[in-house]
């Protein structure tokens, strides 16, 4: 089965500096494969090269070696534009049209018909969410709302691939959960979502695979839970109200007790606390739960210690 | 916010109240020739890119001012044409087509002082500018003829100059017969006569009037000589009015009447030969 | 190929809105506000300054929106990057320059029209009342259909200079795109010059570059045919032809040259 993105050692240098430019390595030998159907988590620290990746494969800049393709064709056919979507990081359109004139005009460059982008670009703007703001020129818009109509023109040809660069940016707890929502919606349809992020959460919501890159290489690959990076390293419950006696009995279980204010308490567990049973007793001794996050390495820390552990020779 | 723009209101209001107060004192006086912008026709042509038609007329107007404003000038104002002829110059280099220009200068850059320079060398440079611009052109042909036979009183090469025009595409049918009588009469007050009633059908307002004038000048000269001739037959006639309505004065030098210097019609054309 | 007329309709919108066309407003004011003042001060010659006027402010206006929207048709796509979810769609990096241009040709196409229809419409009345021997001995008419030659040609000229702006906007900033296409332009007005330069400097050397110039840079002068136009001259069909595939070689080498800047380049 042909990958539906496959890259084979893709680098690029930037030259930098003025007088003698010197070539800066942004992407080093990236080689991955996405097979369809996937939802691939591209993750890295900022300035990893994540971007860089996407550009490449968008043909917004070129590699300086190695190869890609996407649907087993090598980039630079224009051809396979048709059945692809992109959403740039923070993106930004023009001035002046309006969300509906912008959908439309990019219908127009897929070919589609005027009756067909008229269907299409309503029901794209209605699944994202955007109302009756779409006859508002985009400069009117909020930084959440532009990237929704991201979401949307990334959507508008049906593809069968899409690519995200940070789709969660910009956007406040409410639009995140709609976008996630809406990635998995695009799972089910069968089509193959390659997202950027550098958040770590994201991708555990949502990803089938991940590449974890950092400063422009392939620190690890593959599925979540072949990666021990994101094996749960403790808990950290957010608690109010905790009456006094009961946080005795918490602070025998947990490594650390911090008080945040008031009556509010953050409880960190170690991986084995069993939390979901703490937070049992401690609702049932009349506190309030306020959040529950696992505790992961960070991604730098990630990389950091995956270079290590492979000594300095091995990616050189 | 109303400090600021209380006080940007103030400040236009003071900016307002001093540019009426300075400009009693005008700007020191600089020995300029004034507002020509370039000297050099060709530097104005190339500085006016392809904007060399409005340019052009930029030149003309100003033209037009300057000779307006020091022939209407009152006594006190020492007149000073100077500026005439590089302006017409001006603008014809940059529109070589500009006909009008062309006959403008034609007709009173020749005027003797104080009607306008007395300079008919720069009419014709002028005229012979436009000609080499549109060699067949018979108005100009026309009017260097006029600047020889008028101002320069060289009959022959005023005959040539109508005779050339006669022959040029569109010339009026009268051009052959003024340049034979031009050749035959020379300075003939008749001669002059049949140039200027031609003249006063030109479809120009302005060279109509200045024929119209001619002519009543040529009257006055009639009249002027028909008084003398009768008093120096011991006919002593009561002194007319001249054709523009003023009377005549006595002239004590020769005896006769002359034009008064309050008559429009004056001063005259100063060495017309009597009739023969 | 269909790629090209959406990129072109979006510039023309772009402009629309952004009020370009406000220019016409102050093209319309100093037109009938001359012809009113004009009449006390030029012995006659109202018609003939009208015209002049006219084509003057109409060749001027459009050179500044040649300019000024050509600058930034492609440098405000990159610095705000809203190239980028564009390139990725099914279009190619030379129909996006040849959309552009070809907005900003239409842009200037309405521009133009609107300013000729203005013209003849101050020349009407300016015309009206004015005895008709009068009007006949006059260089040419009134409403003259002439006119639209000279602005036929200020439309070639200002589509070169567009040509020319939209190549330096593929990789200069605005600001220097503007430097250098006013620059050419004032050069190429120029031109004319460059070929007679023997007559004023003795270097051979100077004198072979400066013809090499003048072959090479485009001659402006040439496609300035407001002076015969107002005076009745007759314009050659064979002339404005061949100006025309003057113009159309010039267009054309700019517009594969910006493709082939804009083609490989990195969008950082």
């Amino acid at each position: 089965m042909t990958a539906a993105i496959r890259t084979r050692e893709l680098s690029k240098d930037y030259l930098v500096g003025f007088w003698r430019p010197r070539p800066y390595r942004a992407l080093d030998r990236l080689s991955i494969d996405v097979a369809p159907g996937d939802v691939f988590g591209f993750l890295g620290p900022n300035g990893a090269g994540k971007t860089t990746t996407l550009k490449l494969l968008m043909q917004l800049v070129f590699p300086t070696s190695g190869e890609a393709e996407i649907l087993g064709r090598p980039l630079g056919d224009v051809s396979i534009r048709r059945r692809i979507g992109y959403l740039p990081e923070n993106p930004y359109f023009y001035d002046h049209l309006t969300a509906e004139e912008l959908l439309d005009y990019y219908g127009r460059l897929f070919g589609q018909s005027a009756a067909d982008r008229r269907q299409r670009v309503g029901k794209t703007l209605d699944r994202l969410g955007i109302g009756a703001e779409r006859r508002l020129p985009l400069r009117k818009f909020s930084k959440g709302m532009l990237q929704r109509v991201g979401l949307a023109q990334a959507l508008l040809n049906d593809p069968e691939v899409v690519f995200l660069d940070e789709p969660m940016s910009g956007l406040d707890p409410l639009g995140r959960r709609d976008v996630r929502a809406l990635i998995l919606e695009l799972r089910d349809q069968g089509r193959t979502i390659f997202f950027s992020s550098h958040i770590l959460s994201d991708a555990e919501a949502l990803c089938t695979r991940v590449a974890i890159v950092a400063k422009g290489r392939l620190a690890a690959s593959g599925t979540l839970t072949d990666l021990k990076e994101f094996a749960i390293q403790g808990w950290e419950l957010v608690m109010a109200g905790v009456p006094p006696e009961a946080l005795e009995r918490v602070r025998a279980r947990a490594r650390r007790v911090v008080t945040i204010g008031g009556d509010r308490y953050a409880i960190d567990l170690p991986p084995d606390g069993r939390p979901e049973e703490l937070l049992r007793e401690l609702t049932a001794a009349g506190a309030t739960p306020v959040s529950l996050n696992p505790v992961r390495e960070t991604l730098e820390d990630v990389f950091v210690r995956r270079v290590a552990e492979m000594g300095e020779g091995a990616r050189s | 916010m109303r400090g600021p723009a209380a006080a940007a209101a103030l400040c236009l209001a003071a900016a307002v109240a001093l540019h009426a107060a300075i400009d009693r004192w005008p700007a020191p006086a600089v020995d300029t020739p004034g507002l020509l912008y370039v000297r050099s026709p060709e530097a104005a042509r190339r500085a006016a890119l392809s904007y060399r038609g409005i340019a052009a007329d930029v030149y003309w107007i100003r033209a037009l001012q300057h000779f307006g404003s020091e022939r209407l000038a009152g006594p006190g104002h020492v007149k000073d044409y100077s500026l005439l002829y590089p302006l017409l110059d001006l603008a014809t280099t940059l529109d070589p087509y500009f006909s009008i220009a062309y006959r403008f200068g034609s007709i009173f850059l020749g005027e003797p002082y104080p009607g306008g320079p007395g300079r008919p060398d720069l009419a014709i440079a002028l005229l012979k500018k436009g000609l080499a611009a549109q060699p067949a052109k018979w108005q100009y042909m026309q009017d260097l003829g006029f600047v020889y036979y008028w101002h320069l009183h060289d009959y022959h090469a005023a005959a040539e100059a109508f005779q050339r025009a006669s022959e040029m595409p569109g010339a009026p049918n009268w051009m052959r017969p003024l340049a034979a009588v031009t050749l035959a009469e020379g300075g003939h007050r008749n001669a002059s006569r049949a140039l200027w009633t031609e003249l006063a059908k030109s479809e120009e307002p302005w060279l109509r009037d200045s024929a119209v004038l001619r002519l009543a000048q040529l009257d006055a000269m009639d009249t002027m000589e028909a008084w003398k001739r009768a008093k120096d037959q011991g006919l002593n006639l009561p002194i007319p009015n001249d054709p523009s309505g003023t009377p005549f004065v006595l002239n004590p030098a020769t005896g006769g009447i002359i034009v008064s210097p309050q008559s429009k019609l004056y001063p005259l054309p100063g060495q017309l030969e009597p009739p023969r | 190929m269909n790629a090209i007329g959406p990129v072109a309709a979006a510039v023309f919108r772009e402009s629309v809105r952004d009020k370009v066309f406000y220019n016409l407003v102050l093209f319309g004011v100093l037109l009938v506000g001359a012809s009113i003042v004009i009449g006390q001060l030029t012995a006659g010659q109202d018609v003939k300054i009208i015209k002049d006027l006219g084509l003057a402010a109409t060749s001027l206006f459009g050179l500044f929106i040649a300019i000024f929207i050509g600058i930034n048709l492609v440098s405000k796509e990159v610095e705000r990057r809203s190239v980028y979810p564009l390139l990725a769609k099914p279009i190619t990096r030379p129909q996006f320059i040849a959309g552009k241009y070809a907005g900003l040709l239409l842009t200037l196409l309405v521009n133009l029209a609107v300013m000729t229809v203005a013209l003849y419409t101050v020349l009407y009345f300016l015309a009206r009342g004015i005895p008709a021997p009068i009007q006949g001995a006059w260089d040419a008419p009134a409403l003259d259909p002439a006119l639209l030659k000279a602005v036929a040609m200020i439309f070639l000229e200002l589509a070169v200079v567009t040509a020319v702006a939209l190549f330096f906007s593929t990789y200069s900033s605005p600001m220097l795109s503007a430097i250098f296409t006013l620059g050419v332009y004032v050069v190429g007005q120029f031109n004319a010059e460059l070929k007679r330069f023997d007559a004023i400097v003795d270097s051979p050397a100077a004198i072979a570059v400066a013809k090499a110039c003048y072959y090479v840079l485009p001659d402006f002068s040439r496609f300035d045919v407001k002076l015969a136009v107002v005076h009745g001259v007759p314009v050659p069909g064979a002339f404005m032809a061949a100006s025309a595939a003057y113009a159309a070689a010039y267009v054309a080498a700019l517009l594969f040259g910006a493709m082939v800047i804009f083609a490989r380049r990195d969008f950082k």
